[in-house]
């Protein structure tokens, strides 16, 4: 036996005498054509994808892809990851892997598919997903891989989208989306930057309606400095149901009011609060003047008594845990925090209702005309008024630190759908701009005659620009804290003689003061009789790369501000400036920025900057534009002031 | 005999002065002055703290472990509300072993209108996730968690590893007042006692060495929360810990010395069999050049190529194959990174080299004591050879992108233990790195009259920072990595962008574009500053804590090198030429010297560090600190160029 197996070993790979069955080669790399690999790191041969409605409560999602990974950079695309979960059954998952002539490799075997839970991924306490994934990576490039799956979905409410250019450094040689849908389950579809001439191809035959689309021979995309997440700048089709049945739920997601009257049944019912707690509300609020004071105790309250712990299985992703337990648990997730707020509101008489959201600071606005479930949070929205005009509250009910009213960059400045016993109604969530985003920062430089350099600074933050610091100072100790700070100043050697966080006075959006202390041994060494120093110690802000090659995608400017610096330099005996730098002043349609210096009848030195940014959609012909500003405000922030020793 | 083994076991444990200690938390019961604020007002700088951790265990029936554990944590800031979850991880990695988890109980207390308020842990809410084959995850959530509040919980876990008895960890991320282990071991189990650690031990007491059970108590009292530091291994090198090792089991030694393990890898693993088993390497190998008397290093670089070309590491870390050898070599291509190393050994061995299996421990996986035979110290193998002038080289294959002879960073872990063809030639090797990590960086500027400036960069990454870069690039792809590399020089235009030595992975990587930069806003006249080292040189510190409680281990020695040639603008000279500098590190420890020199228009500006220690000490700290801020001063010192006549 032992013999044999030698035997074996030592004949040639190839031999046609032991495979006499061999395959054709397929996907050979030679067939890519030239343009596709300009720039490309992976190129997807094929992406052919049915799904198939079988019923209002069921689709089926088969996918087969074929992806030709050419250098190591594209090697990602050589493994395959599949979730599911208690709604979503994968049926199979197989895999190939080929040569650059299209001979195979290997054929992935059951024994090397992983199976993993990511119960405890992502800050959640407990989910249901799982995912399986195949590696077949290769030593040599290029390699080409073949991935089969079948996903059968009980969860209707989402319908997969199609988007075969996902990744930078992919180009696509051709893809395919076939949907057969039942006629009485209309298809509802929105078509995305798809190249002109692509047009679906919708056939009925007996009670079955089919949709084709098709793509082909797409070069690789790069992404760029300010742009729009690929999501929104390669072709896509969107699917989404008409009408939809989860777990017995049935629902209709062509209008917002529908999606909206579908969550409203899930969860009706679930806000009953033990009459304890409903004793204990009416008591907090019944000497309170007003609904919004009424609201401000309540948030008080359950930001007290509550916290947030993450359950995500089966049904529980889009239904709520009933008010009452978290009334047992004090804990929940957001939709259960959520309803149970509104609970709350209800028993102080104050109207409130869940919305729900996309949340996340790069997560850009919802598709507000194409009604879908693109949410992934539940906030709560207080509609009130004030002198007759409304003055709408908004609560994150997740936080046990958030502001009264506050949503920030995680849930601000985008659309949210209310869930109303009307059904949904989709409404803008609060603006957040330069007005709201302010950082105000004050500093004394005192230079001492061996050039160190000792210094205060007091930054105010509010708005947006407080919501890392907002987390700062909750979320970590203040070992931790200092530790942060300290890893990010931009100084060369420095010790940090104090440091504080406080929250500034509740205004019309939260902010928090920041004092620092700061020691900077031999910053502004003399050389001979000169020492050079650089006021603006805090707020320089980097230029961006220069552009290499043409500009494709638009730029987008996703967060508005305004900053303001005062810095006074003061000076040791015998040192007086030389000169004081010109001051600056740019005006452009991204911002606005000054710089100006000054010398003060103490003999000090004062610099004032301010710089405002602008929020804003431009095309892609203004990125030059934005460059140069951007190296403008970083020149200027690096000006140095020159002093000079006085001779005595 | 077997029968009345328990209940033996039961009195002898009565008897025990170390188990007979009252327990050092009465569970249910609090103690409300807990509840207020009073006895945390010095813990201002922590989200929690814990009160006791409290931990048992025995092998109440011979062939299960028992753990019990009681913790009770206190709730000091909203950051601090998840330590009111838990959880425990029960391990089902080898077949017919398993742990299960029972009599999980937990209380939150609060103080509420001056009562103490006690809410019990819901059972139902207990979860359990099967993360892997290897093993699952039970959480628990308690509820009416709030600042201010005590929360405790326990559980007893029943386990089949006999071999592995639980350890203890003393310290925590949050600070400990009280930690206590009690362990008591059947008298036919002799578990060797391991400790580590920093801090004195509060109890540390011991009995029944003669008799059928053997008890022992260990504590800590107000234990500091432990905190990961930059440019070190891992935490756990480090943490006040006690551990064990089963030595013998009813008077048969089971395999804890060096040389039993060796044995036993030889023999179980049939690692001997599969290293030996060459044939399919033959041809492949038969087209290596012959052996002669100077082509060593040239034929092991070639075997080792061979591996690499041909199969491809998955990353994951691991001392087992799970798919023999040929298959790998053949069919899939792929491995871990025993499998890429074992098939490196056979390799060797098939090209007529004695290589062997070397076993290490990766820096974030621990450093290895030679003095505790346990093979969970390791968790990677690379291969051993020995050369003809009596030297050695340890090789791994995982790595397209290191040269032959370079081990990866992550392997740079003081020692690993060679497993020889026969336990007698098993022996300890030292993992010394045979590279630096070394940058250097050759300017070329003209100055123009006007200030701006305009020239070509020459880098050169070698050794560690070549392999750094190289993966770098290799994940970024060419146009990426060129906007990176121009994202160090912020306010330089860089163009013609080219890479040299690419795949070269034995030669230094080497970089050459141009860079340009604008005439400042307000054109100079007469006179021009510029620091031009400060251009190229690091920005910051990198040692920005203040003090350091933990070595600094970088692994490899540094060198980092700068040299301006600057060319003055017709009619320009220095005002001023500044003074060198050379500063030398205690104990042959690191050198930096910085020197300007200036003939006519021609300026030439150099500065070099070298770090000489791939290891420094907490006490050496400073002095790195420091050396480090006069590299900043000096690089940023000003030249003064002024117009002639």
């Amino acid at each position: 036996m032992k013999a044999f197996i030698s035997l074996l070993a030592a004949l040639p790979l190839t031999s046609f005498l032991l495979h006499p069955a061999a395959p054709a080669p397929k996907y050979a790399v030679a067939d890519i054509p030239a343009a596709l690999r300009e720039g490309a790191h992976a190129v997807l041969r094929a992406d052919d994808e049915v799904i198939t409605v079988k019923s209002a409560g069921r689709l089926v999602h088969t996918v087969h892809r074929v992806v030709t990974v050419l250098d190591a950079a594209g090697d990602d695309q050589g493994r395959q990851m599949v979730s599911y979960d208690a709604l979503r059954t994968l049926s199979y998952l197989r895999g190939a892997v080929y040569d650059a002539d299209g001979r195979l490799l290997h054929q992935l075997r059951p024994a090397e598919i992983h199976d993993q839970g990511m119960g405890d991924a992502g800050g959640s306490f407990m989910t249901d997903v799982r995912v399986r994934y195949a590696d077949l990576r290769q030593p040599q490039t290029p390699y080409t891989v073949e991935f089969e799956y079948e996903i059968v979905s009980d969860n209707t409410l989402f319908y997969p989208d199609w988007q075969p250019q996902e990744v930078e450094g992919g180009a696509v040689q051709s893809a395919t989306l076939r949907v057969l849908t039942p006629a009485a389950l209309p298809l509802r579809y929105q078509e995305r930057q798809l190249p002109a001439g692509s047009k679906v191809v919708h056939t009925s035959t007996s009670g079955q309606e089919t949709y084709l689309w098709q793509l082909a021979n797409l070069p690789a995309v790069e992404e760029e400095e300010d742009a729009p997440p690929l999501s929104y700048t390669t072709p896509a089709v969107v699917l989404a149901p008409g009408t939809f049945e989860v777990q017995g739920h049935k629902g209709s997601a062509a209008t917002w009011q529908g999606l909206g009257q579908w969550s409203y049944a899930l969860n009706a019912g679930r806000d009953q609060l033990p009459p304890a707690t409903v004793a204990k509300v009416q008591a907090l609020v019944k000497d309170a003047p007003d609904a919004r004071t009424k609201a401000q105790r309540i948030y008080e309250m359950l930001q007290g008594s509550t916290r947030y712990i993450s359950v995500q299985l089966g049904l529980g992703g889009w239904q709520t845990f009933p008010a009452s337990s978290v009334a047992t648990n004090g804990y929940g997730d957001c939709k259960a925090l959520s309803n149970y707020t509104t609970a709350l509101l209800a028993a102080a008489g104050v109207p409130a209702y869940v919305a729900l959201v996309g949340a996340g600071a790069d997560q850009p606005d919802l598709r507000a005309d194409f009604p879908s479930s693109q949410f992934n949070h539940a906030i709560v929205c207080v509609p009130l008024a004030q002198a007759g005009r409304p003055d709408t509250l908004w609560l994150e009910c997740t936080s046990q630190t958030e502001a009264f009213g506050y949503m920030g960059s995680f849930t601000g400045n985008r659309h949210a759908l209310l869930v109303t016993p009307d059904g949904g109604k989709l409404v803008a969530t609060p603006r957040y701009g330069a007005a709201e985003n302010r950082l105000t920062r004050r500093v004394d430089l005192t230079l001492d005659a061996t050039g160190g350099v000792t210094a205060t600074a007091r930054t105010l933050r509010t708005g947006q620009e407080q919501d890392g610091y907002a987390q700062l100072m909750h979320q970590m100790g203040p070992v931790e804290q200092k530790k942060y700070v300290t890893d990010r100043l931009k100084l060369p050697t420095f010790t940090l003689t104090k440091f504080n966080l406080a929250a500034a006075p509740a205004k019309a959006a939260p902010g928090i003061v920041e004092t620092l202390g700061l020691s900077l041994p031999g910053f502004a060494a003399p050389s001979g009789k000169r020492v050079f120093i650089n006021p603006n110690l805090l707020s320089r802000l980097p230029a961006l790369p220069a552009q290499v090659g043409e500009r494709h995608t638009p730029v987008w400017l996703t967060d508005a501000c305004l900053h303001a610096d005062t810095v006074r330099l003061h000076l040791p005996a015998g040192f007086r400036p030389e000169t004081l730098p010109a001051p600056v002043q740019l005006s452009t349609p991204y911002g606005v920025y000054s710089s100006q210096y000054q010398n003060l009848p103490d003999g000090s030195v004062q610099y004032i900057r301010r710089l405002e940014l602008k929020r804003g959609q431009l095309p892609a012909s203004a990125y030059s534009g934005y460059i140069d500003f951007r190296r403008k405000i970083s020149a200027a922030d690096k000006v140095q002031v020159v002093l000079l020793k006085t001779e005595s | 005999m077997r029968r009345l083994l328990p209940l033996l076991l039961v009195q002898a444990l009565a008897r025990h002065p170390a188990l007979a200690q009252p327990e050092p938390v009465k569970f249910g019961h609090i103690d409300s002055q807990l509840l207020t604020a009073a006895p945390f007002v010095a813990d201002s700088a922590a989200e929690a703290v814990v009160l006791c951790d409290y931990g048992t265990a025995s092998i109440p029936n011979g062939g299960e472990v028992r753990f019990d554990r009681i913790t009770r944590i206190k709730i000091l800031k909203k950051s601090g509300l998840d330590w009111g979850n838990f959880e425990a991880l029960l391990r089902h990695d080898q077949p017919g072993h398993a742990e299960r988890l029972t009599n999980v109980q937990g209380f939150t207390y609060n103080l509420v209108n001056g009562k103490v308020e006690q809410m019990p842990l819901q059972a139902t809410t207990g979860v359990l996730l099967k993360k892997s084959e290897l093993y699952s995850l039970q959480r628990f959530a308690l509820p009416h968690v709030r600042v201010g509040s005590v929360v405790e919980f326990r559980y007893t876990l029943y386990s089949n590893y006999l071999s592995n008895f639980r350890g203890w960890d003393f310290q925590r991320s949050i600070p400990v007042r009280w930690s206590e282990y009690r362990a008591a071991f059947p008298h036919q189990f002799n578990y060797k006692i391991l400790l580590q650690t920093k801090q004195a031990l509060a109890v540390d007491e011991h009995a029944g060495a003669e008799a059928l059970v053997s008890t022992h108590r260990w504590a800590m009292r107000d234990v500091p929360p432990l905190r990961a530091e930059p440019f070190m291994t891992t935490t756990a090198d480090y943490v006040d810990k006690v551990f064990f090792e089963l030595a013998s089991y009813g008077g048969t030694d089971v395999a804890r010395s060096w040389e039993k393990i060796d044995e036993f890898l030889l023999h179980d693993w049939e690692l001997g069999q599969q290293l030996d088993h060459f044939n399919f390497l033959k041809d492949d190998l038969a087209r290596l050049p012959p052996p002669t008397p100077d082509n060593t290093l040239q034929r092991l670089a070639a075997v080792r190529a061979l591996v690499v070309q041909a199969v491809k590491c998955t990353g994951e870390f691991s001392m087992r194959t799970s798919t023999p050898l040929r298959k790998i070599y053949q069919q899939t291509h792929q491995g871990n990174t025993a499998e890429v190393n074992f098939l490196l050994v056979a390799a060797l061995r098939g090209a007529g080299f004695a290589a062997n299996p070397v076993l290490l421990s990766t820096r974030a996986h621990g450093r290895v004591r030679a003095t505790m035979p346990e093979l969970g110290q390791f968790n990677y193998v690379a291969a051993h050879v020995p050369l003809p002038d009596g030297q050695a080289l340890v090789l791994d294959a995982t790595d397209p992108l290191l040269p032959y002879d370079m081990l990866p960073e992550r392997c740079l872990n003081q020692q690993g233990r060679v497993i020889g063809g026969s336990a007698a030639a098993s022996r300890w090797v030292e993992l010394k790195p045979r590279h630096r990590r070394t940058h250097l960086q050759q300017v070329q500027l003209r100055l123009a009259p006007d200030g701006a400036l305009s020239g070509q960069v020459h880098e050169e990454f070698g050794g560690y920072a070549g392999a750094q870069q190289r993966a770098s690039l290799q994940a970024a792809g060419d146009k990426k990595f060129a906007a990176d590399v121009a994202k160090f020089l912020p306010g330089w235009t860089v163009t013609g962008f080219a890479l040299t030595n690419r795949d070269s992975v034995h030669m230094p990587l080497a970089l050459d574009y141009a860079v340009a930069q604008f005439a400042p806003a307000s054109a100079p006249v007469g006179t021009i500053y510029l620091s031009p080292l400060q251009y190229f040189g690091p920005e910051r510190n990198p040692f920005r804590a203040e003090t350091r409680q933990f070595p600094v281990d970088f692994g490899y020695v540094r060198e980092e090198t700068i040299v301006v040639n600057l060319t003055l603008p017709a009619g320009y000279a220095l005002a001023e030429t500044p003074k060198s500098k050379a500063l030398d590190l205690p104990d042959n420890g690191g050198r930096f010297v910085c020197s300007t020199t200036a003939t006519g228009a021609a300026v030439q500006l150099t500065s070099r560090l070298l770090l000489r220690k791939p290891i420094y000490s907490a006490a050496e700290y400073a002095t790195l600190r420091e050396l480090y801020r006069q590299l900043l001063e000096k690089q940023a010192e000003r030249l003064v160029v002024k117009k002639l006549g």
